[in-house]
């Protein structure tokens, strides 16, 4: 082999979602891209609930339903369900505002549609470069990013910019000093589910779907996690369901809880076995999800390089959001690389405007917005087990209280609230809910 | 009147025969009934015969009659002394075309598998490996009936049975301990022919140097009476000591499942499996072993099998004859203590 | 300068097979396909050699066109040239038929650029038959040495080669001269980490393409199905065992497991093997 050095216009470090819109972007532009993956392929180290959002996807590629993204069900009803010890209370919305087109997001599957991703980036010109893990960063004399040192032999990939998006597992953003401590686990996630093969009538005969073409996105709060912080989900793909849930890692290590049991529980329950019962395991998976939000960031940006997606903690805990944040991050880092190889000048002058960027659009004013959201459920803990349950008895009496004078009913129901919680607190707390995310 | 040659390769090292090769011909001897009918009727003569290389190996081949073979082909020659490919399959291929068997049977040790790939590619004709049952069957559109090879296919859960039409001789190997052997009949007779080698030592094309006697710890399973296999589920390499306590107690060998010499708790010699040996001990011992396929098909015709595991549900269970639900580390150790105890009793 | 040649194969990873609860069949789809891992350790020792004695590796596959990936990750391991036999007419191909065209390639490239070894993986994980390798020793009349363990030492100058073969009882060290095939264990050499240089070439090669019709003519009645003496018969399912006697130690408690072990054991005819052939 030669002894040449290899070098590109740019190197972008992870084929997830992020680095897959990056790489897209510089390559269509005419840059030499290199896209490097530890993973054997795109995706294969990637897992999540879930839905993406296909605002984020058409920013990127306009033209993306022509070249057929392995989209599962299109998510036609979305909201929540509230889970007591044996019941089961449903709030979602089908049809009305949800019934758009495009439609506005899609169930998935990650490992489908990271290929996918990835294959766009190459088709567009990206070097992607797989099972390969970059491990540290070439360094001019100033400190100035010039490349990446990858962990093969003769593994040095010279590049004027890098864009990292190595995900939640941010090791390359700390070595870029960007941020001076490894996440705590009172700001990381721990999601883990299961998927379930069910044949899909058998899947649209359970959810009311009248087609392949109907699915169901729901958060799922309450007796999911044993009262502690965290909220479950379902999602119905093609053939199989995507169930699982989300703890806070502190929580997880205090009450020494095994993900496993806990999801075991979980699928047991009296609402949730049915939906599942008779299905095959298809597989079982966890994640970690940074949920610091905003005050969890680290600095986006130095000379040579800035990182996007999981690794800058760009992730919306409530409302699930972080892949769509991770695509248009990636593209505006992209469009920030473009601008430095047009100016001749790869410093923090010209990379910092991939914050500004990020400012004029959602990212970082909805991040902000919702930096309270984080902690709220671990210091409201009565939204996971006192509300649920109320809600659950008083719909539940509600609809079971025939022969009985109204009057004797609803005080029955609000004493099912003061029993648990004073009428005074619970105002308190949907105020403070409300704060945490108006972002007040 | 045709001869239909039933043959089975004598296999030799350092003077002493290979097991596999009674068990062979006791399969040639069943195929030779099989078509007893058949031939009497077109008048041809049904014979089994051996195939035996060597130097100084006469002995064998009167062994082999005594086994049961009708005849052995006896090529006896320094140049052969020891296993070498070339003057092996070179004369195998000679005499196979003068006297042009029907039928021809390997076993499939290291040194039969280096032959028979030689032989069957010298002779043009087809190679079924590792079969599990043979026998001469009726096809559509033979004359006579034809060797029909099965064989266990993708880990064990299809079993393919494959023909060679139009070829002869039919060739298959066998792996050790597939077969019984046969009973020794000491008052066997038969004939011993002397052929000539049709190689010298320069067409040997290969001088060998050394032989390097096996580590301690690689040892010889196949035909051991007891057998007491160790799976994933002995944790660790440490696991092994109590296997091989058991093990000694019972005066038997110690097995392996195929994870654990992958992961380097013990030597492949002690794997029992597809993809390591086949065993039919009395006894067949699986603690901590799940059974998957690949497994069974290595110990599946032993005669007593026992099973421990913690996993009611494991597949092992489908194939032993006594399947203990439990803990290994207190099962075994009780099982020693009653093993001594009974010893004591009888003593 | 020496010349490798390395025969690999892509076959299914047999490791990870599932079966389908309902039908008792394998589950084909979503079984990754990797490179044999035999060839792939007869390839890392031939590379080992290569760099040793400054050469070069050609690696040659017959298969489908999904076999490119194969041919890449040879790239990505060291080979320099790789040759990709693909046809349609090669298919349903036996050990035979086989042997027949790997060695009417194998002659073709050694026509032109002399090969010094010819390696091979000692089994393929899905065939499972050991005779491709001794089938095209035979065919080009090379020595063979199969079951090697490891390479001791080759000699361009007096064209010999010293191989450690493993059988079941010891190791043998033989010396063969060249041009030679060998068929290879694992044990022969550990699969390195690639360089990045590799790994980028690897993924932007092509393999050259040779047909039945060229650049090598083959004998129609020597390929695929017309090619191969064997034929399956028919495929079935083995006969389900019947299962014996299963106890519950953790609630009967060892000793009633034990009893149970014991008297069945009598009733089989090996309580003296159980104890020890004492009787």
């Amino acid at each position: 082999m030669s002894n040449e050095r290899i070098e590109f216009d740019a190197v972008v470090v992870g084929a997830g979602l992020a680095g897959s819109a990056a790489a897209m972007v510089m390559a269509r532009e005419g840059l030499n891209v290199a896209l490097i993956e530890r993973g054997g392929k795109p995706g294969a180290k990637n897992y999540f609930g879930g839905a993406i959002y296909t605002h984020a996807i058409a920013d990127v590629l306009p033209d993306y339903k022509e070249r057929k993204p392995p989209f599962e069900r299109p998510v036609t009803e979305a909201g929540f369900w509230f889970l007591s010890e044996t019941g089961l209370t449903r709030m979602t919305v089908q049809g009305g505002a949800l019934d758009t087109d495009p439609v506005d997001a899609y169930i998935t599957l990650r490992a489908k549609f990271d290929e996918w991703w990835a294959e766009q980036a190459r088709e567009a010109g990206a070097f992607l470069i797989p099972k390969t893990t970059v491990v540290d960063f070439i360094r001019g004399e100033d400190g100035a990013v010039l490349g990446v040192i990858t962990d093969r032999p003769k593994g040095e990939v010279y590049a004027p910019v890098v864009i990292v998006c190595e995900g939640v597992n941010n090791l390359l953003t700390q070595k870029l000093g960007l941020i001076d401590r490894d996440l705590e686990p009172a700001q990381m996630a721990l999601a883990f589910k299961q998927v379930i093969a069910l044949d899909p009538k058998i899947i649209n005969s359970r959810f009311g779907f009248s087609g392949e073409d109907q699915g169901l996105a729901v958060s799922v709060l309450g007796d999911v996690s044993l009262g502690l912080p965290g909220m479950g989900f379902v999602y119905t793909n093609k053939g199989s369901i995507s169930v699982g849930l989300g703890v806070m890692l502190d929580v997880l290590a205090e009450y020494r809880l095994r993900p496993y049991d806990i999801l075991q529980r979980y699928l047991q329950h009296p609402a949730i076995a049915p939906l599942v019962e008779g299905g095959q395991l298809l597989e079982y998976g966890a994640h970690l999800i940074p949920e610091g939000g905003y005050s969890a960031m680290p600095k986006l940006y130095t000379d040579g390089a800035m990182i996007a997606g999981d690794a800058a903690a760009m992730v919306n805990a409530l409302h699930w959001e972080g892949t769509n944040m991770a695509i248009i991050a990636g593209k505006l880092a992209a469009e920030t690389a473009i601008e430095a190889h047009s100016r001749g000048d790869f410093s923090q002058r010209v990379t910092s405007r991939y914050e500004d960027r990020l400012k004029e659009g959602f990212i970082l004013k909805d991040l902000k917005q919702y930096r309270g959201f984080s902690r709220f459920l671990e210091t409201h803990p009565q939204f996971m087990d006192v509300y649920p349950n109320f809600v659950n008895d008083a719909i539940g009496q509600f609809f079971t209280a025939y022969g009985k004078p109204k009057k004797e009913l609803f005080k029955g129901m609000l004493g099912g609230l003061t029993d648990r919680r004073s009428l005074i607190k619970a105002t308190g707390d949907i105020i403070s809910m409300a704060r945490s995310v108006l972002g007040w | 009147m045709t001869a239909r040659r039933f043959w089975v390769y004598i296999e030799q090292e350092q003077g002493e025969a290979h097991p596999v090769s009674w068990e062979l011909i006791g399969v040639a001897r069943t195929l030779a009934a099989q078509v007893q009918d058949e031939a009497a009727e077109a008048g041809d003569e049904v014979i089994v015969e051996g195939v035996l290389l060597g130097s100084d190996v006469r002995g064998i081949a009167e062994e082999a009659i005594k086994y049961g073979a009708d005849n052995v082909y006896l090529m006896d020659d320094p140049v052969l002394e020891h296993y070498r490919n070339c003057p092996y399959y070179q004369s195998i291929a000679a005499l196979a075309q003068k006297h042009k068997p029907e039928v021809f049977l390997i076993g499939a040790t290291t040194l039969g598998r280096d032959l028979a790939g030689a032989v069957a590619t010298s002779l043009r004709t087809g190679l079924t490996a590792d079969c599990t049952q043979l026998e001469m069957g009726e096809a559509k559109g033979a004359t006579k009936k034809l060797l029909l090879a099965t064989r266990p296919a993708w880990g064990g859960n299809i079993m393919a049975t494959i023909v060679c039409r139009r070829h002869q001789p039919q060739m298959s190997s066998v792996r050790p301990r597939v077969f019984p052997a046969p009973p020794y009949q000491a008052d066997a007779k038969g004939t011993i022919v002397e052929e000539e080698i049709g190689t010298t030592e320069e067409g040997a094309r290969c001088s060998i140097l050394e032989f390097i006697q096996g580590k301690e710890d690689t040892v010889d399973i196949e035909y051991s009476d007891v057998i007491v296999t160790g799976g994933r589920g002995i944790g660790g390499p440490e696991g092994f000591t109590l296997i091989e306590s058991l093990a000694e107690a019972m005066g038997g060998v110690v097995g392996s499942s195929r994870p654990c010499v992958d992961a380097g708790w013990i030597d492949y010699s002690h794997q029992v499996g597809q993809s390591g040996k086949t065993v039919r001990p009395r006894v067949y011992i699986a603690a901590g072993v799940s059974g998957a396929l690949q497994h069974k098909v290595g110990m599946q015709n032993s005669d007593f099998i026992i099973a421990i595991n913690t996993d009611p549900n494991a597949p092992i269970f489908e194939v032993a004859d006594v399947g203990i639900v439990g803990d290994l580390f207190e099962v075994i150790p009780a099982m020693i203590a009653e093993i001594n105890t009974r010893k004591e009793a009888r003593a | 300068m020496f010349h490798a040649l390395v025969a690999v194969k892509q076959v299914p990873d047999t490791t990870n097979i599932r079966i389908d609860p309902e039908t008792g069949n394998l589950v084909r789809e979503g079984v990754p396909a990797i490179m044999n891992p035999y060839d792939a350790h007869a390839l890392a020792a031939a590379v080992e050699w290569k760099h040793k004695l400054n050469g070069r590796i050609t690696v040659l596959s017959m298969g489908p066109p999904s076999f490119t990936a194969t041919i890449r990750e040879a790239i990505e391991m060291g080979a320099d040239r790789g040759i990709l036999v693909s046809s349609r007419k090669l298919a349903g191909a036996d050990t035979l038929a086989t042997s027949y065209v790997l060695a009417e390639v194998i002659k073709a490239v050694h026509a032109e650029d002399p090969i010094d070894l010819v390696f091979f993986g000692k089994q393929a994980i899905d065939g499972d038959t050991a005779q491709v390798g001794p089938g095209v020793a035979v065919r080009m009349d090379l020595p063979i040495v199969t079951y090697a363990v490891n390479i001791r030492a080759v000699d361009l100058d007096d064209d010999t080669v010293v191989i450690e073969r493993k059988t079941e009882r010891w190791t043998e060290v033989v010396e063969v001269p060249l041009p030679a095939l060998l068929t290879c264990e694992k044990e022969i050499a550990d699969i390195p980490y690639a360089p990045l240089p590799d790994l980028i070439a690897s993924l932007k090669y092509e393999p050259e393409v040779w047909t039945e019709a060229g650049p090598v003519e083959f004998d129609t009645g020597q390929i695929g199905v017309r090619g191969s003496p064997t034929v399956v018969f028919k495929m079935g399912t083995p006969p389900l065992p019947e299962a014996g006697e299963k106890v519950n130690a953790r609630e009967v408690g060892a000793q009633a497991a034990l009893d149970l072990t014991f008297a069945k054991a009598e009733e089989a005819g090996v309580l003296s093997e159980m104890l020890g052939g004492t009787a």
